[in-house]
């Protein structure tokens, strides 16, 4: 995953940056704040979201917000890109910004346990109190899926270790 | 008999197994046999590949996706998670050439192409669209007349609507759970809070609290506006907020009052007659009244003779 040098970031590159990683619409943002409206991450009490966020990305202003974990907590429900009248689909706009945040391992500590579960196992969220539970209504301890699949463990180890995660060494 | 790939995902088969088993017993008895997904793994989650690079994201997503191409069959998930990642997934792929081609090249790395033959279907839309509310009535054994449902169709299969096979008429008023529920003959009320979100997933896992406000917010409305005898919902996640969190607040005192919670597919698989051990058998917050109401002589539906 290229490293974004912050010491060196003006305006130009972090909107490039935001575009690169999947927020295109970062520059049809007209600051309405019709997407905040509508978003659970506002209405939940987190501080920075919606036009403020667009507003810091727009102005270059990076640095200030990289740590801040309120984009961690988009729950990806689209309610914003479903109703924004520029069509600037603000929800990727998030998910750009947290992909930057990833880059600079300014992640959320709640996300490493399901990473790790998934490279694993295939499976981002797995508990071996699961057999129990499966036998007591009458299935099989363990799904068909790659849990108990060491083929698919391995083909899903080889997606995540050759892309820009790998090269993050968080696996 | 119509053919459906089945995809679990994570919480239904190591968190609510009793979901998995109300599929295994509900669709064939509509007429859909069921085709297990073998090796397939999570969608990704969001918090997972999709929060690192598009790319890695679309090749799993692609890659769950081709194993249903391979058994040609459809995919239908009960999760709204892996229905939302895996629909714009499947969106993305099918609409920029260059991620496209960038996932075939990652896919070549396993030995895997995409050939984009197969939909991705959520549960409540192959029961909706495909089977349809008729043959659905035709199946029933107990009625939930005069019983009240307050419904939670969850956020993924709602928004985007731009990637979706099947869409409400209005997504910001969804109707399919409610005449799915309907057609078991319960009274489904309007509540204010209906779209709203409960507060599951990644917001649960980065700020409980602010999480769990959310939750109490909508439960709240749903037990002022319409008192609920229980609630369903078709999304696995919004399932274990409104089971497990709803006990969090009664212990924590926040609430005082409990209202069970179920599946669409558990609670249609009781209205079918299936046993609960099988089909609702796990639960923070206490269904056995509720089931026991449910599957009693008086609801039994007289067969025509």
């Amino acid at each position: 995953m290229a490293a974004i040098n912050l010491s060196k970031m003006n305006q130009e590159e972090v909107i490039q940056a935001v575009i690169d990683h999947g927020g295109a619409g970062i520059t049809k943002c007209i600051q309405c704040n019709a997407c905040a409206s509508v978003c659970p991450v506002a209405k939940a009490g987190f501080p920075l979201f919606g036009r403020l966020l667009f507003r810091k990305l727009q102005t270059g202003h990076y640095e200030e917000i990289i740590e801040d974990a309120s984009s961690w907590a988009c729950q990806a429900c689209n309610r914003c890109t479903e109703i924004c009248p520029r069509d600037a689909k603000p929800f990727e706009i998030v998910f750009a910004f947290r992909r930057m945040q990833a880059g600079e391992l300014a992640i959320s500590t709640s996300a490493f346990t399901p990473l790790m579960s998934l490279h694993a196992t295939g499976h981002a969220v797995y508990s071996e109190t699961s057999q129990e539970l499966r036998e007591q209504v009458g299935l099989p301890p363990v799904p068909v899926t790659s849990i108990a699949d060491e083929k698919a463990q391995k083909e899903i180890q080889t997606l995540l270790d050759n892309g820009p995660m790998g090269e993050l060494g968080i696996f | 008999m119509e053919k459906c790939g089945i995809y679990l995902g994570c919480n239904i088969p190591f968190k609510a197994p009793d979901i998995e088993q109300s599929f295994n017993k509900v669709f064939p008895k509509l007429g859909v046999e069921l085709v297990d997904l073998e090796g397939a793994t999570c969608c990704p989650a969001w918090g997972t590949a999709p929060s690192f690079d598009i790319d890695t994201w679309l090749a799993i997503s692609g890659r769950n996706i081709n194993i249903a191409e391979e058994k040609d069959v459809d995919i239908m998930t009960g999760c709204n998670s892996c229905f939302g990642v895996m629909s714009e997934a499947k969106h993305m792929i099918d609409h920029d050439a260059a991620k496209r081609k960038k996932l075939n090249e990652n896919l070549a790395l396993i030995d895997r192409k995409f050939k984009g033959n197969s939909d991705v279907f959520h549960v409540s839309h192959v029961l909706y669209d495909r089977i349809g509310l008729e043959k659905i009535k035709e199946s029933l054994k107990y009625t939930l007349k005069e019983l009240k449902i307050a419904v939670q169709p969850g956020c993924h299969i709602l928004w985007p609507t731009e990637v979706m096979e099947v869409k409400e008429k209005n997504s910001f008023f969804p109707t399919i759970l409610k005449e799915l529920c309907e057609v078991l003959e319960a009274d489904v009320p309007h509540y204010s809070a209906l779209n709203a979100c409960c507060g599951m997933g990644a917001m649960r896992s980065t700020d409980q609290a602010r999480s769990f406000g959310l939750f109490k917010t909508k439960l709240v409305n749903m037990k002022e506006e319409i008192d609920p005898d229980m609630i369903v919902t078709t999304c696995s996640s919004c399932y274990l907020q409104f089971d497990g969190a709803q006990k969090n607040l009664r212990e924590s005192g926040e609430i005082d009052f409990e209202i069970p919670v179920f599946y669409y597919t558990q609670l249609l698989a009781l209205c079918m007659g299936f046993d609960p051990k099988n089909v609702a058998a796990i639960s923070a917050t206490p269904r056995d009244q509720i089931i026991q109401k449910i599957q009693s002589e008086a609801r039994l539906i007289k067969q025509e003779a």
